[in-house]
């Protein structure tokens, strides 16, 4: 718990939500940019809003996951901290909740200042199509979950790296190609890509397939924007995954910040 | 039971050209509760190396550590340690008071007890007026200074100090003096490595030289003082009164006194010539 606290501190400290709230002003540009769209305003600001939030949490689970151990390395506040009676899966897991606590807090936050700018822009330009809010909840608690659990990549690069390099740019690395293994495990092994994929191709795909989290289960835009139902089953599934993976990812984290020396 | 057992600490790292460097070479080392102890050696000696292993930041190559008969592989052991790291640094967003709460919890000090030891130590350290600002605002004296702060707060038994007089002025170096020695008369233990001498003489019982990842000497700083001694300076008047300054060698005192006596000479003063702690250093670290 001390550990959560001191993180969400710094965080607040060092005018990180500040700086979110600064780029959260975008959010009232989003009714006068989605009414260029004239018939699909209300879907536009729901693409508009969720993609945005979407954004801000990327860059913050990106650089705060990245950077956090790797600032308290640096600037050797780690060796004050791990010299107390604390276990280094203790500090890591704090530090791990603290951020993932910012993130949820953050998700609250603009999903509500976004929430409101749909409303304006649905009330101006009224959709043919409802907006179910529940389902515009449940896009945003996914995503949320979605960038937590890239926090815990960036978190296990951070506790092997010495510097920022790797958990920064591997972290993004992870997120590009987690969106899209899905598809490219699905190509690999459809008949159609038989003769053009070699078999030795198939088993690597396979193999980071099943090493790199599978974030596009997290997207529920499409169902938000839209309308559209989503699968109660699909829903559970990710959210086990998630579970899953990242207590794996937090397990291997602090196996390899276990065996690392600290001076 | 010692307060610090070491027992053939080794340590060894491989450089990014493989090559093997020995930090640290079967290190046995005992200290006693109670004692002040002081950890002496040059640059690269080894002496971070022990405290790091002894404060598990670091995994010794080979060879166990206890403190207080708890060995050091696992975490509880630290609730009786308290330890201030070489260019202590802690997070700058925080105040000196925060900071010490902060620091108090972790050890689950009761939050009564906690708010009364921060006020004693903010006050001790002289950090009270500033205990508000951010720590980035500090100096690195007052920054050195909320080590020793949060080292005193828990009251622990076994204090791990290293190089605690680093980064202060001779106020706050004397005030460190003072603080080890009041920590003496309460019985705790304190091991700190210094390269500075003068600290070692003033406040240890007992001293460890360590040079190239080994231990050169251990010995009481009473018996170095002693044994260094190389003669001593006289002052005597003669019956006629005639005042002279002499170096007696230091075998030759008996004699000399017994001269002075068959002379009716009066011997004004005697005060022994001797090496002090650095030249006896020097000697050691040169001898290898």
């Amino acid at each position: 718990m001390d550990i959560i606290r001191i993180t969400l501190k710094g965080i607040f400290r060092d005018r990180v939500f500040q700086g979110i709230m600064a780029l959260g002003v975008l959010f009232l540009f989003i009714p006068s940019a989605a009414s260029l769209s004239m018939r699909q305003v209300t879907e536009l600001s729901i693409t508009l809003s969720l993609s945005l939030i979407s954004f801000i949490l990327l860059l913050l689970a990106v650089f705060l996951g990245a950077t956090s151990l790797w600032k308290d390395m640096e600037r050797r506040y780690m060796v004050s901290v791990i010299s107390l009676p604390i276990s280094r899966s203790s500090y890591l897991l704090g530090r791990f909740f603290g951020l993932a606590l910012f993130l949820i807090l953050t998700s609250t936050v603009l999903g509500v200042v976004a929430g409101v700018m749909i409303k304006l822009a649905s009330g101006i330009y009224p959709s043919d199509r409802p907006i179910i809010w529940s389902w515009y909840v449940l896009a945003i608690v996914f995503a949320t979950l979605k960038y937590i659990l890239l926090i815990a990549v960036a978190m296990l690069l951070s506790t092997v790296s010495t510097s920022f390099f790797l958990p920064i740019f591997g972290t993004i690395c992870v997120f590009l190609a987690s969106g899209i293994t899905q598809q490219v495990y699905e190509y690999v092994h459809s008949p159609i890509s038989a003769q053009t994929v070699s078999p030795f191709l198939k088993t690597v795909s396979s193999l980071v397939y099943y090493i790199l989290p599978n974030l596009a289960g997290f997207d529920l835009k499409v169902n938000a924007i839209y309308s559209i139902p989503p699968n109660p089953a699909g829903l559970v599934l990710t959210g086990a995954y998630f579970i899953v993976y990242t207590v794996a990812l937090l397990g291997g984290s602090a196996l390899l910040f276990n065996r690392r020396e600290i001076g | 039971m010692f307060a610090i057992d070491i027992q053939g600490l080794s340590k060894s790292y491989k450089t990014k050209r493989h090559l093997t460097v020995n930090a640290l070479k079967e290190l046995t080392l005992s200290v006693e509760q109670g004692e002040v102890f002081g950890f002496l050696g040059p640059n690269g000696a080894g002496k971070s190396t022990t405290i790091k292993c002894l404060l598990g930041l670091i995994r010794p190559t080979s060879g166990t550590a206890t403190i207080m008969g708890d060995s050091v592989t696992g975490d509880n052991y630290r609730r009786k340690v308290g330890y201030l790291p070489e260019n202590p640094a802690f997070y700058d967003y925080l105040g000196a008071e925060e900071y010490l709460l902060f620091v108090g919890r972790i050890f689950k000090m009761q939050e009564e007890l906690l708010a009364r030891r921060t006020v004693d130590c903010l006050k001790l350290l002289e950090l009270w007026d500033a205990r508000k600002r951010p720590l980035r605002s500090y100096s690195k004296g007052m920054v050195q200074r909320l080590g020793l702060a949060q080292v005193l707060l828990h009251d622990p038994d076994v204090y791990i100090l290293d190089e605690p007089m680093s980064g202060l002025d001779p106020i706050g170096r004397a005030l460190v003096k003072d603080i080890i020695l009041d920590l003496k008369r309460r019985g705790k233990c304190v091991f700190f490595s210094t390269h500075i001498t003068d600290d070692v003489e003033k406040v240890c019982d007992r001293v460890a030289i360590i040079n190239r990842g080994m231990l050169q000497v251990v010995d009481k700083v009473d018996n170095i003082l002693q044994q260094g001694i190389e003669g001593y300076d006289v002052r005597t008047t003669a019956a006629n009164g005639q005042v002279e300054e002499l170096f007696i060698e230091k075998n030759a005192l008996q004699s000399f006194i017994q001269q002075s006596i068959n002379n009716q000479t009066s011997i004004e003063r005697i005060e022994p010539r001797r090496k002090n702690i650095e030249a006896f250093f020097l000697d050691v670290v040169a001898q290898q």
